[in-house]
């Protein structure tokens, strides 16, 4: 076993945050990158110290290279093997765990060595706790996707990876989401609602706070799927949609785990909730304690002072 | 076709309290199955189609008839599996139970959001392909076609037998099942095996818990009181943050 960190990587997001969890866990870092060449160039921008690339055919997932690539990684044989929470890269790392003998966590934050062991600080109840574990002998951990930081060197080469084994017989056809085109994917500002909206009708409160902030209307999963007041392709979470805005408001949102999970790349969020117990308030950004019937009107008054 | 659905036994998260120096207490919490466990088993009857044969298994204390009353014919229990924070050893326990079970076509595992690899590693232990994040599956030819979503993405992903589903919910269980399916669950088998019988060694821990503490991230800063003034105490910060 080498000091060395590997990083499995089949998807291009996350990769700066997941590059810099690797250099904290210490060695040579080295991106496995398993897709397209833009793919391979998001992972060298993310500056690990080299990149290995094999390209994969277009109609072909990453997975059908997973048993392969893990004899490839077992023979570099390095401490900690790395992947960001996408279905492919976590499918790779799975794999990659059994030949090096690796125990496998998921949801880690950081990974260190201390003495001869390795800790290990993992998410926990939805994020409600951090736990810490120590594993002896090596490692395969899927990484909380975390915000990307800017990386602090300069973008490593690609040099092609030819393993020795062969895919297995898989298919992917892609297309574009039903519904993905909604406007609130690309919104700098979204404020979304929950049940904590008493009717369709009062939709029309949040208008005036829609114009002043140039928003989009967004909402929880039971106000789209359940009540059916706002399209279903405007609810945000787990099964909805993932955003990025800049700002996102919450409105009579509790902020079940499964919800926030839609906005774990928003900038800011804020939300306004009557209960001050609300789960919401203890993820946000910024919290305001009171009606929405009534901090509405005067969060559109503020904003035109 | 054969499935496998595999289902967990544990102690509901939404039940653990969460006190205020991060100790986690678990007394109030219920055992229940997977969150995403329903939609592995419809998942599993969908693959299975209507000739089809579905399995459940499940490990330690479990409700055998839980998936039983939701369709499934017969159902496996390991009875001695120990709980690890391993997912890789959960997995090698699965697989065994798998592997007790004769010509399996599909093994349909929850991929649940709190330990996202378990899915993933059946697979590597049985050496079959995997698809993970899966929301629908449905057979295709000699194998199995399974949606998942990927970004703005829509992947329909197609393998051949015998392989692996990962499979998330998107939402609540929508029906549960009424007393005459749990009394039709009654009646059939439930077959409990072991470790030892299975062929499992039990290996030593590699990993050793430390404790739980809430996580450091910046508090929430919470404005309270007069609507007019929390409001703009809120349009002020969310000015200094540069967000409007
Ligand atoms: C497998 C699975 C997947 C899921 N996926 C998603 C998903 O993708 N997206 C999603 O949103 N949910 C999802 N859910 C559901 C999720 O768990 C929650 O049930 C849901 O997000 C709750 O919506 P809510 O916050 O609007 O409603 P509630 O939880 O009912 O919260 C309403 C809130 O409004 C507050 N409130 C009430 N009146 C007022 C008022 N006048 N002023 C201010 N505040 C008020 C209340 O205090 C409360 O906190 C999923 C669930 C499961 C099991
Ligand atoms: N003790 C267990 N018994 C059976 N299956 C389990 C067990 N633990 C985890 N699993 C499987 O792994 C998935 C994810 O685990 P969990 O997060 O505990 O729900 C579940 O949906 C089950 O299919």
């Amino acid at each position: 076993m080498s000091d060395d960190t590997w990083l499995l990587a089949a998807a291009g997001t996350h990769l700066k945050g997941a590059v810099a969890a690797a250099r904290a866990a210490g060695g040579r870092v080295t991106v496995l990158a398993v897709g397209p060449r833009e793919l391979a160039d998001a992972a060298a921008a993310a500056a690990p110290d080299e990149v290995r690339w094999l390209e994969t055919a277009d109609d072909q997932p990453a997975e059908a290279w997973a048993a392969a690539l893990a004899a490839e990684v077992a023979a570099a044989a390095p401490h900690v093997v790395l992947a960001p929470s996408d279905p492919a890269s976590r499918t790779l790392l799975a794999a990659a765990a059994v030949p090096l003998g690796a125990a496998l966590l998921t949801r880690v934050l950081t990974v260190r060595s201390q003495d001869d062991a390795l800790v290990v600080d993992r998410s926990s109840l939805g994020g409600a706790v951090v736990e810490t574990l120590t594993v002896q002998g090596p490692l395969a951990a899927v990484l909380e996707d975390a915000d990307d930081a800017p990386p602090a060197a300069a973008p490593a080469t690609v040099a092609p990876l030819a393993p020795a084994g062969a895919p297995v017989p898989m298919q992917v056809k892609r297309e574009p989401l039903p519904g993905a085109a909604a406007g609130i994917r690309d919104a700098a500002r979204v404020v979304s609602v929950g049940r904590g909206l008493r009717s369709k009708d009062d939709l029309a409160l949040l208008d005036g706070l829609l114009a002043a902030l140039g928003a989009e209307l967004a909402c929880s999963m039971p106000v789209a799927d359940d009540l059916g007041w706002v399209p279903k392709e405007r609810y945000v979470g787990r099964s909805g949609q993932h955003i990025a805005p800049r700002l996102y408001l919450a409105l009579g949102i509790s902020g079940m785990p499964q919800h926030l999970e839609g906005v774990r790349d928003a900038k800011v969020v804020a939300a306004v909730n009557n209960d001050p117990a609300a789960p919401i308030f203890r993820t946000a950004d910024y919290g305001v304690v009171g009606d929405l019937y009534e901090v509405v009107p005067a969060l559109v008054a503020a904003l035109a002072e | 076709m054969r499935a496998v659905v595999v289902y967990a036994w544990a102690r509901s998260a939404a039940g653990a309290i969460v006190h205020a120096d991060g100790g986690v207490e678990w007394r109030h919490a219920r055992p229940v199955a997977g969150e995403d466990d329903p939609a592995a088993v419809a998942a599993a009857l969908a693959v299975a189609g209507p000739d089809g044969d579905v399995v459940g298994l499940t490990l330690g204390d479990a409700d055998a008839s839980w998936a039983l009353a939701r369709g499934a014919a017969r159902a496996v229990r390991v009875t001695d599996a120990p709980a690890s924070d391993d997912e890789g050893v959960t997995a090698a326990v699965i697989a065994a139970g798998v592997r007790s079970v004769a010509d399996v076509d599909v093994v349909v595992v929850g991929d649940s959001e709190e330990h996202p690899g378990v899915a993933a590693a059946v697979g590597a232990r049985l050496g079959w392909p995997v698809v993970a994040g899966v929301v629908s599956a449905a057979p295709s030819g000699a194998g199995i076609e399974a949606v998942r979503r990927a970004g703005d993405v829509q992947e329909t992903v197609v393998v051949t037998c015998p392989a692996v589903l990962g499979v998330a919910a998107e939402g609540a269980e929508s029906r549960t099942p009424g007393m005459k399916e749990q009394l039709a669950a009654r009646k059939r088998p439930v077959v409990t095996t072991t470790l030892a019988e299975l062929g499992v060694d039990t290996l030593p821990a590699a990993v050793v818990a430390g404790g739980t503490r809430l996580p450091e991230q910046a508090r929430t800063r919470v404005f309270e009181g007069e609507p007019e003034q929390t409001a703009r105490q809120l349009v002020a910060a969310l000015r200094a943050e540069g967000v409007l």
